[in-house]
């Protein structure tokens, strides 16, 4: 069927340079980037890609949880493998752990039984559906341009049934920084950002580059930042309620940076501009496109998390199982680097906020060990901290299809066990 | 896309099968590729993996992540290959792994179609300066997550580039995307022409 219903004379087509019926053009058309050039100037291996990730889950026996170094008191153990491309978790208020992924396209639920974990799929097929949030019992999946509504999921995880609410959010479909990690804020509203459709161009903030939100049906829209590259975590800090969310640096500008960065929107600056494309980091000035007072009326990052770092998820720790300086902080999954000659990042990182969330913020390794330094490779991709109701905080690996549980045990306790 | 209860691989990707590691060091396939599916394959992508059919590509010589993703994202329906649809869908990973591995290591023949040399020269021009030797590598056989363009079937590429130019083909590295981002038609065509003809 496929072949005699296209039969077209392709090959003589293409020796007469015939041009095919014209396609839909994408809305946005980046100025056609030179990489050669790019990385001349930039001084970086024309040849860095990025990092492929296996569709395939490594096994349990397989992870590389014995290199992982962290502060004393805290361990880490593999709270769940086998589960292909983990991204985003989100815990319904039954209990299930819902995750998502990215290219793989699969939702999973995971329950728990008698103490063990039962891995469904609950979705497969979809765009890139890393963007989950939940409310009043139904499950929001959003996959690049589409929204899906499963009401009452966790009773219907054997059959569930999505509603499509697409077309009210009306969102654009491209693939380029095209995967979302959304969450409903503290105002009930969801939180919805539309990275920039390029490495490096001037888009148009109306439809790109920006961080939306929406009542929960998809009406109201309003952008709340603007001149942001592409972020794949926010969270609301638990003092202030303020929004904080990552923002990831350039590519093609230089082994060094611009950083990643950690931003706060400020109450009140709703609608504020954060830089993209013309201001990066803590104030650098673009290379490629320009304007005079690259860095004015921008709103620099509270810290900058390192070169290429990958900077994606974020969690403010609010529970009581670890010791009362990580109390307020936030935890960031640094998913390391692949536009960098040396890879850098790999890691969970802590940032602490002086001032109850208003003054200065300091950004400290976490858990370590996950870049294999000698073959220059991440073992590990982490993207996003999640703390659970008894305070241990789990993190998802995308490469090993894998979420770790981190647990604190004082060290004065654990020496009086033994 | 599809929605529904399925445990399947979700927890059986964990039995010892196949680790895929951030090097991609060439997994050990466990199985080999059966004769019936290779078979199978062959009635559309040729014998070897050759393909002589419109629009359908050559297999033989493919790098075996691209291979490997390639299957599990037409299995997983995130890429729409309709006529795929009904073998792969219950597909195992041993038995991917072991197709991928199989393809991967066929020699590779060049596409019997007429290639346009004023065509592939100006789409070498067009190549240059959107890199596309950086990922698919100098000759363009491919490596990795890229595939072999060189020999591949011209009017394959041509409808592969149309694809991610208009964000309609899915799952793979939002790179190619980004890569396809500004091309006109003709331009295409133009690429679709060097490429085949390296
Ligand atoms: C009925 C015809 C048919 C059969 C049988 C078939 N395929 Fe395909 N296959 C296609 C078509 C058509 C495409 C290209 C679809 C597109 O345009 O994206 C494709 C694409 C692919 C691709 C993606 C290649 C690329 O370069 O992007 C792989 C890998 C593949 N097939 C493997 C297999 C294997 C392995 C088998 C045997 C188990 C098989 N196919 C059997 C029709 C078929
Ligand atoms: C940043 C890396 C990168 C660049 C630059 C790039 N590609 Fe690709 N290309 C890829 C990857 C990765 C894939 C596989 C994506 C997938 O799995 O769908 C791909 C897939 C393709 C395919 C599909 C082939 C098949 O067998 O299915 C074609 C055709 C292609 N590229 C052509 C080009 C051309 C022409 C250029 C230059 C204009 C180019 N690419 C530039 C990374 C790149």
């Amino acid at each position: 069927m496929l072949m005699s219903a296209m039969h077209f004379r392709f090959a003589a087509l293409l020796a007469a340079g015939l041009v095919m019926a014209p396609g839909i053009a994408s809305a946005q058309q980046p100025a056609v980037p030179d990489v050669a050039k790019q990385a001349e100037r930039s001084k970086q291996s024309p040849n860095l890609r990025g990092v492929p990730i296996s569709p395939i889950a490594a096994g349990a026996d397989k992870l590389p949880i014995s290199r992982f170094k962290l502060p004393p008191g805290f361990s880490v153990e593999v709270w769940q493998a086998g589960i292909a491309g983990a991204r985003t978790m989100l815990l319904g208020p039954k209990g299930t752990m819902f995750v998502g992924t990215q290219g793989l396209g699969r939702v999973y639920a995971i329950v728990t039984r008698d103490g063990k974990h039962e891995v469904k799929t609950i979705a497969h097929g979809l765009n890139m559906p890393n963007g989950l949030a939940m409310k009043d019992g139904a499950l929001i999946v959003v996959a690049n341009k589409n929204v899906y509504r499963f009401d009452n999921i966790e009773d219907n995880l054997d059959n569930p049934k999505p509603v499509d609410i697409s077309e009210k959010f009306n969102l654009p479909g491209d693939r380029s920084h095209g995967w979302r990690y959304v969450a409903f804020g503290p105002d009930g509203k969801l939180y919805i950002p539309v990275g920039a459709p390029c490495n490096i161009c001037e888009p148009n903030y109306n439809t790109h580059s920006h961080i939306r939100r929406y009542d929960a049906d998809g009406a109201n829209m309003e952008i709340i930042a603007k001149g942001v590259r592409n972020t794949v975590g926010f969270d609301w800090h638990p003092v202030t309620g303020e929004l904080w969310f990552t923002d990831n640096g350039r590519d093609w500008a230089g082994n060094e940076g611009p950083e990643d960065e950690f931003n706060r929107l400020p109450k009140g600056k709703e609608g504020a501009f954060f830089g993209f494309p013309y201001c990066h980091a803590n104030g650098i000035a673009d290379p490629d496109i320009k304007r005079p007072d690259a860095c004015k009326d921008v709103i620099l990052p509270a810290v900058t998390t390192g070169p290429h770092s990958a900077s994606l998820g974020v969690h403010w720790y609010t529970g009581d199982m670890f010791p009362a300086e990580y109390k307020n902080a936030a935890f960031i999954a640094r998913r390391g680097s692949w536009n960098r000659d040396r890879k850098f990042g790999s890691d969970l990182a802590v940032v602490r906020v002086a001032g109850n969330g208003m003054g200065k913020a300091t950004l400290t390794p976490f858990m370590t060990g996950l870049l294999d330094e000698q073959r220059n490779e991440h073992m590990v991709r982490l993207v996003l901290p999640y703390q659970m109701p008894d305070g241990s905080l789990l993190v998802s690996d995308e490469q090993n299809g894998a979420i770790y549980r981190i647990t604190y045990k004082s060290q004065r306790a654990a020496v009086t066990q033994h | 896309m599809s929605f529904g209860s399925r445990i399947r691989n979700a927890l059986g990707a964990s039995a010892p099968t196949v680790l895929l590691v951030a090097g991609m060091a060439a997994a050990q396939a466990q199985s080999a590729a059966s004769p019936e599916r290779l078979e199978l394959c062959a009635t559309c992508h040729g014998p070897g993996g050759n393909s002589k059919t419109e629009k359908i590509p050559s297999l033989a010589g493919q790098p075996e992540f691209f291979l490997l993703n390639s299957l599990v994202l037409i299995r997983e329906g995130v890429r729409k290959v309709e006529p795929m649809e009904p073998f792969m869908k219950d597909m195992k990973d041993d038995e991917i792994q072991a197709l991928a591995t199989y393809f991967a290591a066929q020699k590779p023949e060049r596409t019997d179609e007429p290639i346009d040399r004023a065509q592939a020269q100006r789409g070498a021009q067009l190549a240059d300066p959107r890199h596309c030797t950086s990922c698919h590598k100098p000759d363009l056989s491919g490596e990795q997550t890229a595939p072999r363009l060189a020999g591949q079937r011209a009017d394959y590429i041509l409808d592969a580039l149309r694809a991610y130019r208009d964000n309609t083909r899915l799952g793979g590295d939002p790179a190619m995307s980004s890569a396809a981002q500004g091309l006109s038609d003709a331009d295409i065509v133009a690429l679709a022409n060097y490429a085949a003809s390296k």
